[in-house]
């Protein structure tokens, strides 16, 4: 936490922003008052909610814990030692590499497919609204089901993906039990599932975008792409941001799609620090609880850095 | 002019359900067939032996999921708008702060949320509450709600609520009549996800309401999983009843993200 | 804060209101101390099922209510540590056997000799999974094994008298002789879970491997046969994700000749329609292959209040006595932990026949003098299997990894 309070102060201030310094000058509690009451609830829900798992987490991550002492207590602290287990670990960079190949790559294509479908569904036509609704309907499906039903469909046997390669000549493809196809396999799926988050955020921006900034566009006679990248795509800029690094964080977390479709094999082919750190900490006969719970903290730190970059980038358009 | 976009979209649907439909196949197909090579793409020798059981097992659990969704969204909502407000658009000292302590609270894995909420909840000994698994699921949307929210409340031009301040609207009435209308569009997003969070939810459910009298359909799933056999055709047979009224649900949230509320108010 | 000093609470509670109610309704048999719970790992056995029933019937002999609470099987893992770690662990927990080892060396469970639990009917042999250190810490239920599911048709169709099949030679003959028929040889999970650990270790000890240098030449040797099943197309591709359930859904479409599978699927056999014939798994030179020995234990985790564990003992002793035993063995489709309950089941199901054989030559996982180090190999033993048939490592490079690992924690 001590890293935030100091990168907090350091960024330039935020209070000289137009909402808030015109609100000041009323009369009346003081502008930061006010708005820390608004706040209020939501950092005691955090105080209340969040402090002690974070605690837990770091606090594992520090011990020698096994099952005796995980139950019974009295781990011994450890330091850093569990961490430099992790890293020394072969597991970790090749966990490392899925990770970031899993999380780039589904971030590319869940954006993508949903900016394009937010772009398509955002004009009118019969059946739009039920369409981009049902768009929704894998999110409705719990994970056990949705992640099964894609190792079903990707079976090397008896999968329907294969039944319909082979319908046009293509030779059988172990999707789920190569190394060369595993991380693929888990990254199709991954975007399936974030697809409809993306569009259904996205959408709503784009619903956000006054008509008549388009209707004055075209009245300049801008062509679709031209209004797309020179006014829709800026003024979505803050929802894309905030899409992208939830998307970030929730992709940096997921492991039930991975578990469940391949458990992170074959052979560690498809492992990432998320279900490694599941693996370690609860996936296996022999818990290792502090191993598990370091990998678990340097996602957190992955996901921090990636935050930092988001608000670097945000308040330089902001200085703009 | 735009039916060929209605076409387009029915396709671009069908693909994205078909691994839905596929479930649909499986939850009618019988066991002896699950795994016939090449498959049957659709269900020649149905079975809805599911479905009865089903229907005859899982329907209070369905009530339960309903129950706990539209609680989880209050809940959510309650505590997220107001923050988000604040954030957009008082942005006292301490907002990064918060935005970044809204950043790690997501990236803390599921398992070890439960871990800490089981351990205060035996202690209040509130395991097995139906609303203690409210509280615990949202966990999972009020740092998302916060952080959507708030990217679309900064939408909102500074001028419509300088206008209220003109009409001597205080900060509470600002917020409650123009902020709140204006974001519907960021509403109903939010609400979605966290109803989508809360309905599939497993780790939560089974640690902190595995006992309980009412547990959702996550839990009711695993009726058909046994220790060394899983029957496949209730398990995907749960989970097509069970996304009905959610879906249901679904689309009629959709019909409230409308166009250009923001503009619209403007205007009024 | 304490489960006890929570009890304690609720109790003086429950007390005022009564003495306020001077209700003259007599209370709940055992409701001065609240009920005693029960966790099991059989969520699709329902309240009105033979096992639910045998439950509210030992409580009403031992004078409790019972409250049972069903998790799936490797969720009841997390939650019990989870509960033990505050305290909360239920008075009765029914638990898969390669866990006990594990929550027994956290302190997680009482023994037999503490609780005073007599265990002398039960099959030693099946007793031993739940033994760590020379002490036993529950009861087994009942108990399960691998063997090998033939389908009848299409051995006939292959020209394969299963009478031939007397080693790891003849079984691949046989195999061979049913992919040139056009039919699917064996199909078995080498998933990576303890599921592949179990139905790798029938062909591992029928080698003449043992648990304590998993890199030996007979282990290569079975894990070389899976290999080569693997890449001749007897076995499919799909083994390396299959689960037990996966791999009977394979069998089940008629298309395979063999499936390793458990005890359990005896039912499903029955349902399936297919005509489907038992053989023990061969050992590589001949005999039969000591299998794994499955199946879940009834253990009582260790309070902090002492007070009900004279109840939960009666509780342990009704449900894994002579008669509760057969409905409940029965229920599982397991075979019976008692010799007299294995006559009985017999006399009734002769097919069971081949089963209680199997249990009885069955080991147990933590056998070969390993104890509490099982899941130390087991995990890279699974992971040793998944690279070898993936085609990551050779068997032989796999093997010896795994054996490092094993040692190394």
């Amino acid at each position: 936490m001590h890293a935030l309070e100091r990168a907090a102060p350091a960024q330039p201030a935020d209070h000289d922003l137009p909402g808030g310094a015109k609100t000041a000058r009323r009369s009346g509690p003081p502008r930061n008052l006010t708005a820390w009451a608004f706040l209020a609830p939501l950092v005691v829900y955090l105080l209340l909610f969040y402090v002690y798992p974070l605690y837990r987490n770091v606090d594992l991550s520090l011990r020698f814990y096994t099952v005796r002492s995980f139950i019974q207590g009295g781990a011994a602290f450890a330091g850093l030692d569990n961490y430099i287990a992790v890293f020394a670990d072969p597991t970790f960079f090749r966990a490392l590499g899925n990770t970031l190949v899993f999380t780039v790559v589904s971030l590319v294509f869940q954006y993508g497919l949903g900016l394009a479908l937010a772009v398509f569904f955002d004009r009118h036509f019969p059946l739009s609204a039920t369409l981009r609704a049902l768009f929704l309907v894998p999110w409705l499906l719990p994970l056990i089901v949705s992640a099964s039903t894609w190792a079903w469909m990707l079976n090397s046997e008896s999968g329907v993906v294969n039944a319909l390669l082979g319908a046009v000549g293509i030779d059988q493809v172990n999707w789920l039990t190569s190394p060369t196809w595993a991380l693929t396999s888990v990254i199709i799926a991954n975007v399936w599932i974030g697809v409809p988050f993306n569009l259904v955020i996205l959408y709503s921006g784009l619903r956000a975008i006054p008509p008549e900034v388009h209707e004055a566009a075209s009245l300049d006679g801008a062509s679709g792409w031209q209004r797309f990248r020179s006014i829709t795509f800026p003024l979505l800029r803050p929802v894309s941001a905030i899409t992208l690094l939830l998307g970030l964080v929730y992709t940096l977390k997921v492991f039930d799609i991975i578990w469940i479709m391949t458990k992170g094999g074959p052979s560690g082919a498809s492992t990432t620090l998320a279900t490694w750190s599941y693996q370690l900490g609860f996936g296996s006969p022999v818990p290792r609880f502090g191993h598990g719970a370091a990998v678990g903290n340097l996602l957190i730190v992955l996901a921090l850095v990636a935050g930092l970059v988001h608000i670097r980038l945000q308040s330089r358009r902001e200085a703009r | 002019m735009t039916r060929w976009k209605t076409g387009v979209g029915i396709v671009l649907t069908a693909l994205m359900l078909f691994p839905v439909y596929w479930m649909v196949n499986i939850s009618l197909t019988p066991a002896d067939r699950m795994r016939t090579d090449p498959p049957d793409l659709v269900p020649l020798h149905p079975t809805f032996d599911g479905y009865r059981r089903v229907f005859a097992e899982q329907l209070p659990y369905l009530g339960t999921s309903l129950l706990v969704g539209l609680a989880t969204v209050a809940l959510t909502l309650a505590v997220a708008a107001p923050a988000a407000f604040a954030l957009a658009k008082l942005r006292p000292r301490g907002t990064r702060v918060v935005n970044f302590a809204l950043l790690i609270a997501q990236m803390v894995p599921g398992i070890i949320m439960a871990l800490g909420f089981y351990g205060v909840y035996v202690n209040l000994g509130i395991v097995n509450q139906v609303w203690g698994l409210v509280i615990a699921d949202s966990t999972i949307a009020v740092p998302f709600a916060v952080l959507i929210l708030t990217a679309f409340m900064s939408g909102i031009p500074d001028e419509l609520l300088q206008a209220a301040k003109i009409d001597g609207a205080g900060t509470l009435r600002a917020f409650r009549s123009i902020v709140l209308p204006v974001s519907r569009n960021g509403l109903v997003t939010a609400a979605l996800f966290t109803f989508l969070w809360a309905w599939s939810d497993f780790v939560f459910a089974s640690t902190l309401d595995g006992g309980g009298t009412l547990r959702p359909i996550t839990l009711g799933i695993y009726k058909y999983i046994g220790n060394n056999n899983q029957e496949w055709n209730a398990i995907m047979a749960t989970a097509v009843v069970a996304s009905v009224p959610a879906a249901v649900l679904l689309i009629i949230a959709q019909r409230f993200v409308a166009a250009g509320v923001t503009a619209g108010a403007v205007k009024d | 804060m304490t489960r006890s000093r929570l009890t304690a609470g609720l109790l003086a509670l429950a007390v005022t209101a009564s003495l306020a109610a001077c209700s003259s309704s007599s209370p709940e048999p055992g409701a001065a101390d609240g009920p005693l719970t029960l966790w099991d790992p059989y969520p699709q056995l329902a309240a009105d099922s033979d096992w639910a029933k045998a439950i509210e019937a030992c409580g009403s002999a031992s004078g409790v209510r019972i409250e049972r609470t069903s998790h799936d099987t490797t969720d009841l893992t997390n939650k019990v540590l989870l509960a033990a770690q505050q305290g909360a662990a239920p008075h009765v927990l029914v638990v898969d056997n390669p866990v006990v080892s594990t929550l027994a060396e956290g302190g997680v469970l009482a023994t037999t000799e503490d609780l005073g639990l007599d265990t002398a009917a039960v099959e030693p042999n099946l007793l031993d999974a739940g033994k760590l250190d020379g002490k036993t810490y529950g009861v087994p239920i009942g108990a399960n094994t691998l063997a090998l599911y033939y389908n009848k048709a299409v051995l006939t169709g292959a020209g394969v008298d299963v009478a031939s099949i007397r080693d790891w030679a003849s079984l691949t003959a046989a195999l061979d002789k049913v992919k040139q028929s056009g039919k699917k040889g064996i199909t078995f999970s080498a998933v990576g879970t303890e599921e592949g650990s179990f139905q790798f270790l029938p062909w591992f000890w029928g080698s003449g491997a043992q648990l304590t240098d998993v890199a030996s030449a007979d282990a290569v040797s079975a894990l070389t046969l899976w290999k080569d099943w693997l890449d001749r197309g007897y076995a499919p591709n799909s083994v390396i994700g299959n689960t037990q359930t996966t791999s009977w859904q394979e069998f089940a479409t008629g298309e395979y000749a063999f499936a390793e599978n458990g005890t359990w699927q005896l039912a499903n056999a029955a349902k399936s329609g297919l005509d489907v014939g038992v053989l023990a798994i061969p050992g590589k030179s001949g005999g039969t292959a000591p299998a794994p020995t499955g199946g879940e234990f009834v253990t009582v985790p260790v309070q902090a209040d002492k007070s009900r564990d004279a109840t939960a003992k009666a509780v342990v002793t009704c449900l894994t006595s002579a008669e509760n035993a057969l409905t409940t063995d029965t229920a599982l489709s397991y075979v019976s932990a008692l010799p007299e309950v294995q006559a009985k089941q017999v006399a009734a199901k002769p097919e069971l026949e081949v089963w209680v054989q199997a249990v009885k030559a069955a080991k147990g996982r933590t056998g070969d003098n390993l104890g509490t180090k099982y899941p130390r190999v087991s995990e890279p033993l699974w992971n040793a299997v998944q690279a070898a048939l993936a085609g990551t490592k050779s068997p032989q490079q796999a093997l010896t990894e795994a054996q490092a690992a094993s040692a190394a924690k």
